[in-house]
């Protein structure tokens, strides 16, 4: 029993750190039921973006490690379970709290003012390193100069969105905006643009977003900083990623030549993802929210104000872009083994939403189907209680019609009765047919009354019959048994009948409770 | 020794011979108590068994080793876990033997235990269900495992709906007979799908559904059918008629009566294609019988059957019948308007082979009718009259001098007839049911010369006789032995002596003692101890008998299955008693029981709610009781009624 237990709990943590295919291993067997759910609490509870890196592996170590741990003995109360995983769900829940709460934590914050430091440093460095060589070669090519200046240029933009974002991550509001102030924009893309090649420079410091394993500090840090405004995010990572292609192709080489962008969990179940820098109001389309900064004064009403801010981006030839489910273990997240991207924001947050989430809204026609994404919902509203005729063949019609036509066309097919009706009377009744002998035990037949009552030979002959063998099932409880609470109250009626003047009492006291039980 | 001698000429064939002419059930009782060979030989050739209580069932089928139909409709208890309980026992083996089930009105069965027993039960041909309200598609799933079923009943399975009745089309596709009435729920699409899978239904009985001539249309196509039953289909009219005129060519028997937007010309278009016409029961169907349909019916030479009740008829319409339908041997006219004397001879005097005639409510027909149908009519079986206010006792004497073979006689409400009448009626030996309610000329003379003679005589109905008292009774007990349904209500005169008289009647089942304020409790006591073979009850305004009569019956009678306390001084103990003791009680109807608390009704329900099938209450209760009880016997498949 012990080698079993940790052979399972071996492979359970295994499949945990290794890989992330457990939905697929484990989808066979019962435990997934308690697999699923404690990831799915774990998920609940899990901020990526504002974790670092070991809290949020442990929660996953929790939740991987329980079944396994009690996987031979619990088949049958994974409630249990999931009880148990719930509550130190709360417990991660309350330690993520307070880091949420510490967010603006001094120490982050120190952290990445000392980053800055060492880049401008760096750039002094550079910049030095440049004053120096110009005033020893003078006849060297323009281009060389130009690649100086840009990389300087670029280091720079770095320094200025770090800063910003920095100092954006104090205050809420102006987090919310900081990617879709306009100006801020332009800024994060030409950062991003140079960023990379300065990053080069630095030996590799970079917000890494390709292979989520190797996630430093820093780049969490980045994540922290930026993960309010979706576009911000993920306008900085596809350039990043981009010019990371463009400086050095072998390093990260994807499976297929296309960039992987990972929206974190809030971005995708925001609401609205477009924040006025100003007021704060929040938009689901960036279109909108261009109109909206009308509002706040003549500078947003310029052409470039009001333009498309990508489509300068989209003139240029465009590396295929990709998106990874921020989920663990999701085939649709970028670290599993077979991942397969999502092709578009709205891919994603489909299917987080119907993948990851709780499915609230609830048909109300047929009260049974949920949805997590309100457009199901409405395309299944509209075929609601239509297709709900089933052949024993497994094929379904939308007409009661179209049914009993399959039905009287083929030999042997027969309307299967609605899974939902059996549902609410499949387990009850197989609940029924086990405790069959009680319930004939209920059945309160009253032997000794009959036998009493003493209306032919051949009648107290049968009695007999049968009393002698079932004892236990036509006639459960004995009156003479039974100790009625009530029995005294009522006089004795004035015959002479030892047996059965009370035996009126035993069918329903004796076997009320008993069957009430059993309903 | 001699009787030894005579068991030596009766070999077993020969008994058996005899028993098989044995038809009522005293009878074959007696036969079964003369000795051990007679009852061996009832054993063995006995085919049928229909018990009251299901405790004796593995040992009866044990000992019957050739049952073929098993008949429960009348246990209180038939539940999923009885049925699971009796298929556990060794007696399987004897379920197998089984070809028909009646397991009418078992409500508290479930689908889980009629698969069962449909599974136990591989050969059966015929099963009933009817009155199982509570059956739905999942009970007609079970059923359909019966691929053998070539009868089934189900009538008023309130729950079952096409995808049901598609279940058994599929399952049984030997099914001959099929009566689905009152089974709300089946639509014209469950019809079309029978038809098409069941193609050997002979018999089909779709009264009361919400079909349409759709139906019709399919039904048409079955070429076997004989029997086509559809009372009550109001969307039915006479284009549904068309289609059944041109198909089914074997169709011999017809029932559209109450079927309302039918015209007399869809139902010439039937019989234009069917001349070989057996029954056809239109009655409330249309207005008047016209002069078209009386063409039509020129061509049902072997018409044995016509009822058209609630129809306008003429003299001449009825010559018409008289003259074209000689087989006739009964005619329904029962609430017609234009029913004369001379109709009546006219028609009498073509079909002199008339056995039931239903003259009920015409009330224009006097002795002169009754003494032609006497004359013409030697036969005759079944006569009803009621209401028919002209009658005097001249008809029955006519009636006893020539009818002597008359079984049936209904004469409620004939303010004519007399004790004079009464006397030559009584030559009528055969009668087998008289009905003499509201007759309030009528005394106990009268009542002794037909219990003096008609010895037969199963059912009485002396409802608001007034005139009858105790003496009647006593002739009665001594005459008709044989008594099994006999009716007392507000026949005022009778007290606890009359009681006394009709404790001496054993085979009694049914008795109706309301508002017979003479009634104590030792009356009750009396009939309790004597008619143990009573099965229903009615006791409602008998309001002067007290808590020992109530004891008395709850210690006495086992058998009773019905009982109506309405308005009776029972006490909450003697409810409880009643209710608790009386094991094959299963329907009760407890209204204005003025002394009987809340408490004494929850005790009383508790104590038999796991076997009663029906049960009415006053609606005050509804909120009185507790939830618990209601629930209770609503799970367990009871019927509230709420007055």
């Amino acid at each position: 029993m012990d080698i079993k237990e940790r052979l399972s709990a071996e492979s359970w943590t295994k499949s945990a750190s290794s890989g992330n295919e457990l939905p697929n291993k484990s989808s066979s067997n019962h435990q997934s039921f308690n697999n699923l759910n404690s990831q799915q609490h774990q998920q609940k509870w899990e901020d990526p973006s504002g974790l670092d890196y070991g809290i949020r592996i442990e929660p996953s170590f929790l939740g991987y490690n329980q079944p396994s741990e009690t996987s031979s003995s619990i088949p049958s109360d994974p409630n249990n379970q999931i009880k148990i995983s719930d509550r130190e769900g709360g417990q991660i829940n309350s330690i993520l709290q307070t880091s949420r709460n510490q967010d603006w934590d001094p120490r982050v914050m120190l952290n990445n003012l000392t980053f800055l430091e060492q880049k401008i440093h760096q750039l002094q460095d550079l910049v030095h390193l440049i004053v120096g060589r110009r005033g020893q070669i003078l006849g060297r090519p323009d281009e060389l100069v130009a690649q100086q200046q840009q990389l300087i240029t670029a280091d720079l933009t770095s320094i200025i969105v770090q800063l910003i974002s920095t100092a954006g991550s104090l205050l809420p509001s102006v987090k919310h905006n900081l990617s879709t102030d306009p100006s801020i924009r332009q800024l994060g893309q030409l950062g991003g643009v140079q960023f990379s090649s300065g990053e080069g420079l630095n030996g590799g410091v970079l917000p890494q977003t390709n292979d989520g394993s190797k996630v430093s500090d820093h780049s969490n840090q980045i994540d922290l900083t930026g993960n309010h405004g979706t576009e911000h995010n993920y306008t900085i990572e596809e350039h990043e990623s981009k010019d990371e292609d463009d400086a050095d192709e072998g390093e990260h080489l994807p499976p297929g030549s296309y960039e992987i962008l990972q929206l974190e969990k809030e971005e995708i179940l925001a609401p609205h993802t477009h924040f006025c820098t100003i007021c704060g109001k929040g938009f689901k389309r960036d279109a909108n929210l261009r109109m909206h900064m009308r509002g706040h004064g003549d500078e947003y009403k310029s052409p470039a104000a009001l333009a498309k801010p990508n489509k300068e981006s989209s003139s240029e030839p465009m590396l295929i872009k990709r998106y990874s489910c921020p989920y663990a273990g999701c085939k649709r997240n970028k670290d599993h083994k077979k991942f397969q991207p999502l092709k578009t924001i709205l891919c994603v947050k489909n299917h987080y939403k119907r993948s990851h989430c709780d499915k609230s809204y609830i048909c109300s026609r047929c009260n049974t189907k949920k949805f997590s994404v309100i457009a199901d919902l409405k395309t299944h509203e509209k075929h609601c209680g239509r297709d709900k005729w089933l052949c024993s063949c497994g094929t379904t019609f939308s007409r009661k019609d179209k049914l009993f036509g399959h039905i009287a066309l083929f030999q042997g097919h027969t309307p299967a009765i609605p899974l939902d009706e059996k549902g609410s009377t499949g387990p009850s009744d197989r609940g029924e047919s086990n405790e069959t002998p009680n319930k004939a035990g209920s059945i309160g037949f009253n032997f000794s009354s009959i036998a009493s009552a003493g209306s032919g030979s051949q009648n107290a002959m049968d009695v007999k019959g049968s009393v002698d063998d079932p004892t236990g099932y036509f006639s459960p409880l004995n009156f003479d048994t039974c100790n009625f609470s009530g029995f005294h109250e009522f006089p004795r009626p004035p015959f002479e009948d030892s047996e059965s003047s009370f035996s009126f009492l035993l069918p329903g006291s004796c076997n009320y409770t008993q069957k009430t039980a059993g309903e | 020794m001699s009787s030894h001698s005579i068991l030596f000429l009766l070999t077993e064939d020969l008994l058996a011979r005899i028993l098989g002419k044995l038809a009522s059930d005293s009878d074959r009782r007696a036969w079964r108590l003369v000795c051990k060979e007679f009852h061996r030989v009832d054993s063995i050739h006995r085919t049928s068994l229909r018990i009251l209580r299901i405790e004796f069932l593995p040992n009866l089928l044990t000992k019957y080793s050739n049952i073929r139909l098993l008949d429960l409709s009348v246990c209180p208890r038939i539940d999923d876990g009885t049925v699971a309980f009796l298929l556990s026992r060794d007696s399987v083996g004897s379920f197998v033997r089984l070809k028909e089930l009646v397991l009418s009105r078992a409500t508290g069965l479930r689908w889980g235990g009629l698969e069962m027993l449909v599974r136990a039960c591989p050969g059966v041909e015929y099963v009933d269900v009817s009155y199982c309200w509570g059956f739905g598609d999942r009970e007609a799933a079970a059923l359909s495992c019966a691929v053998g079923l070539r009868d089934l009943r189900m009538d008023k399975c309130l729950g079952v709906t096409d995808v049901g009745l598609a279940k058994i089309a599929v399952g049984c596709s030997k099914l001959e007979r099929l009566s689905l009435q009152w089974c709300l729920e089946i639509t014209d699409l469950g019809i079309d799908l029978l038809v098409k899978k069941c193609e050997d239904l002979k018999l089909l009985d779709i009264s009361y559904l919400k079909v349409t001539n759709e139906s019709l249309r399919s039904i048409a196509s079955l070429q076997k059918l004989e029997v086509l039953s559809m009372t009550g289909c109001s969307l039915v009219d006479d284009v549904g008629l068309e289609f059944l005129g041109n198909g089914c060519p074997l169709l011999q028997v017809m029932d559209v009566s109450r079927c309302d937007r039918m015209s007399s010309s869809g139902l010439i278009s039937v019989i234009r294609g069917h001349s070989d016409f057996l029954q056809l029961n239109a009655a409330y169907c249309f207005p008047e019988l016209s002069t078209t349909l009386l063409q039509g019916m020129k061509n049902l030479k072997n018409l044995k059957s016509i009822r058209i009740d609630g129809t306008q008829v003429s003299d001449c319409s009825l010559e018409t019948i008289s003259t074209n339908c000689k087989c006739l041997a009964e005619m329904g006219l029962s609430k017609c308007i234009g029913v004369t004397d001379m109709g009546i001879m006219l028609l009498v005097s073509g079909c002199f082979n008339l056995k039931i005639l239903n003259l009920t409510c015409c009330n224009s027909i006097t002795d002169a009718a009754i003494s032609a149908i006497a004359d013409s009519c030697r036969k005759l079986l079944c006569l009803k009259l009621e209401s028919c206010n002209l009658i005097t006792g001249k008809s029955l004497e006519w009636l006893g001098s020539c009818c002597l073979q008359l079984e049936e006689l209904d004469l409620t409400d004939c303010c004519g007839v007399n004790d004079r009448g009464l006397n030559y009626l009584s030559r009528c030996s055969e009668l087998l049911s008289l009905k003499l309610g509201l007759c309030a000329n009528i005394s106990d003379k009268g009542l002794s010369y037909i219990a003096s003679n008609c010895s037969k005589i199963r059912e009485l109905d002396l409802y608001c006789s007034t005139g009858i008292g105790d003496d009647g009774l006593a002739a009665l007990s001594s005459g008709c032995k044989k008594l099994k349904m006999l009716n007392l209500s507000y026949c005022n005169e009778v007290s606890d002596t009359g009681m006394e008289y009709i404790s001496q009647l054993e085979e009694l089942s049914d008795l109706e003692l309301r508002g017979l304020v003479n009634i104590t409790g030792a009356g009750l006591t009396a009939v309790a101890a004597g008619c143990k073979r009573l099965a229903e009850l009615d006791l409602k305004h008998c309001e002067n008998i007290k808590e020992s009569g109530f004891w008395a019956l709850a210690y006495y009678s086992r058998n009773l299955r019905q009982i109506n306390l309405s308005h009776c001084a029972v006490s909450d103990m003697g409810l409880c008693m009643v209710m608790g003791n009386l094991t094959r009680l299963q329907d009760a109807k407890l209204v204005k029981l003025s002394n009987v608390t809340v408490k004494g009704f929850e005790l009383a329900l508790r104590a038999c709610c796991v076997r009663m099938k029906k049960v009415k209450l006053l609606a005050s209760l509804r909120f009185l009781l507790s939830t618990e009880i209601i629930e209770t016997l609503k799970a367990r498949g009871c019927k509230l009624r709420w007055d």
